[in-house]
């Protein structure tokens, strides 16, 4: 018995590796390989016109003193932790809402999903317009609300760029956020409700008492994948203030995109390298602190 | 009764607010892309409607439009057909077979779509150098594939986890081998999954920006998040009414496509992100 369960495992293994092959030999070319490469070239001056010499850790020096870097290196880990909670807070709202019993909720649902659906190029250049001082969205419900003083130059100063930026990815990355989050609620069992309520409970310590303990291991989740996502963004910034103004919203990657871009890549390879490490690191961390690590399997 | 009656104040305010956060940009969008000139808000400018924009950017060569759309549904498509097939077969082996590392092959399957580009792009610019394929479908398709794959083995794999392991037994004992028992009975019951595995391949390759930008050079193979992203007009000026056209030409379908599919649209995003 025990030769012939043997005899069926090993053939199942040769017809797994069979039809894993394409699968894996795909991600092996153009994933592993691109950043391993990424890592050798690292080592090396890669640039146009001159020979190729290998440098080892003298493109990771010249990071440590390059002002450039750090900026966009501050610039990037201040948008990840002003933009992620704010997804995640807005997100959890619209997933609350949105797995209430309301009339048209399939209706909201879609709606809720627009933003998703469009490319982030086309909702970078829609913010652009609205944004824009003349003519733009903003400063005429500005001026029509009275909310802000005057018409505001929302890219042409730092902070304000920022805060546009934020707004921005906001927009276009909630309706992630709540569609994950609406699948962890709809796993919540009504009847947990109806006993608190029996008790006495009003709804909002329901919703921190109950409900936020419940969504928790889906809530890490969402942070993971938004955080590491926001670490590595790029094109909306590319539009929207492609690094200005003064290159105070540069990011990491816009930054390293740039040495690409002028024909630097062992330069813009280290950069690549500790974006890669920053979400490396990032990913690792969450996880550890939303208890995944082995237990889920 | 009080408490109540705070909720359903609170989430009628909530409504609100997400309807028009979620909307006004998008509506704003469109309606930019009607009028004559994008500054009807400033003083003094009326409202006009137009269909200019939508015809010049459809019929005048020189803006390229129609190229960018057709590369973009190319590269989407034939990217989302083989990823799909690619993701299934790799699905059904992890769904069904027995074999050392599976649940390890399945993590790290999925640990691979979490690579910054950013990583990726300066190899893979080198590569479309040395193999002359710069500004073709094929610089585009490869790096698309493997980017989405991850993605599409998790919703694939969840799927045919579901689909009973009967309908494989009752085959393989007709003498069926495992890639007829693939091809005839689990890749046509898993039809659905597959479809929408394919909607957010799509979507995903669509939306691409930072490969194009750099795999590509002209309208030979610029896809349209690179067509948009670098619209200018003839004098330095922001052309706003085609952008704003072509931005809604662009994201219509995938609108569209999520809205009809909203119900599938959740389910498999959820599982690609939960099941981890």
């Amino acid at each position: 018995m025990g030769r012939t369960a043997d005899t069926r495992g090993n053939r199942d293994g040769l017809v797994a590796g069979g039809f894993m092959l394409p699968l894996v030999l795909t991600i092996l070319a153009f994933v592993v390989l691109p950043v391993l490469g990424t890592l050798w070239t690292s080592f090396f001056r890669d640039v146009t016109y001159l020979p190729r010499k290998l440098m080892w850790f003298s493109n990771y020096g010249r990071l440590l003193g390059d002002a450039a870097f750090w900026q966009s290196a501050r610039f990037t880990a201040l948008f990840v932790a002003v933009s992620v909670p704010l997804e995640l807070v807005l997100g959890t709202t619209f997933a609350l809402i949105l797995n209430e019993r309301l009339r048209y909720r399939n209706a909201l649902r879609a709606m809720v999903l627009i933003p998703w659906a469009v490319p982030t190029i086309v909702a970078a250049r829609t913010w652009e317009l609205i944004y824009n001082y003349s003519y733009g969205l903003a400063n005429y419900l500005g001026g029509l609300t009275h909310v802000t003083p005057g018409p505001v130059n929302w890219l042409g100063s730092p902070a304000s760029a920022f805060g546009a930026l934020v707004v921005a990815d906001a927009w276009k990355t909630t309706p992630f956020v709540a569609i994950i989050l609406l699948a962890g609620l709809q796993t919540i069992p009504e009847t947990i409700y109806e006993q608190a309520r029996v008790d006495g409970t009003r709804f909002d310590q329901r919703f921190f008492k109950i409900t936020l303990p419940i969504l928790k291991p889906v809530l890490v989740v969402a942070l993971v994948f938004r955080s590491i996502d926001a670490v590595r963004i790029l094109d909306l910034i590319y539009v929207l203030t492609d690094g200005g103004p003064g290159g105070s919203t540069t990011s990491l990657s816009l930054y390293g995109y740039r040495f690409f871009n002028e024909g630097d890549f062992g330069y813009g390879s280290a950069v690549a390298v500790v974006v890669f490490i920053l979400a490396f690191v990032l990913s690792i961390v969450y996880l550890r602190a939303g208890g995944f690590t082995r237990a889920s399997r | 009764m009080n408490e109540a009656r705070t909720r359903k104040v609170l989430i009628a305010v909530g409504v609100v607010f997400m309807v028009t956060f979620s909307l006004a940009p998008f509506a704003w969008m469109l309606l930019v892309s009607v009028s004559r000139s994008p500054d009807f808000l400033a003083q003094g400018v009326d409202f006009a409607a137009t269909a200019r924009n939508y015809a010049d950017i459809l019929t005048v060569k020189s803006l390229h439009f129609l190229e960018y759309l057709r590369n973009s549904l190319a590269v989407g498509g034939i990217v989302a057909v083989a990823c799909a097939l690619v993701a299934a077969l790799g699905g059904y082996a992890v769904s069904r077979l027995e074999f050392r590392g599976r649940t390890t092959a399945a993590l790290g399957i999925l640990a691979f779509s979490m690579f910054p580009q950013i990583c990726l792009v300066g190899y893979l610019y080198k590569l479309a150098h040395w193999t002359g394929l710069v500004n073709t479908y094929p610089a585009l398709v490869f790096p698309y594939l493997a980017w989405t794959l991850p993605m599409a083995f998790w919703v694939l794999t969840s799927y045919m986890m579901q689909i009973p392991r009967d309908f494989d037994d009752a085959a393989l004992v007709d003498g069926a081998g495992r890639f007829t028992v693939f091809w005839r009975v689990i890749l046509p019951i898993s039809a659905p999954g597959l479809l929408s595995a394919m909607l957010l391949i799509f979507i995903a390759a669509f939306n691409e920006f930072l490969f194009a930008l750099m795999l590509t050079t002209d309208y030979h193979a610029r896809t349209i998040p690179v067509g948009i992203a670098l619209f200018e007009g003839l004098h330095g000026e922001i052309p706003w009414g085609y952008i704003m056209a072509a931005s809604a030409l662009a994201s219509l379908p995938l609108v569209i496509l999520a809205a009809v599919f909203q119900r599938h649209v959740i389910q498999d995003v959820t599982r690609g992100a939960l099941k981890a």
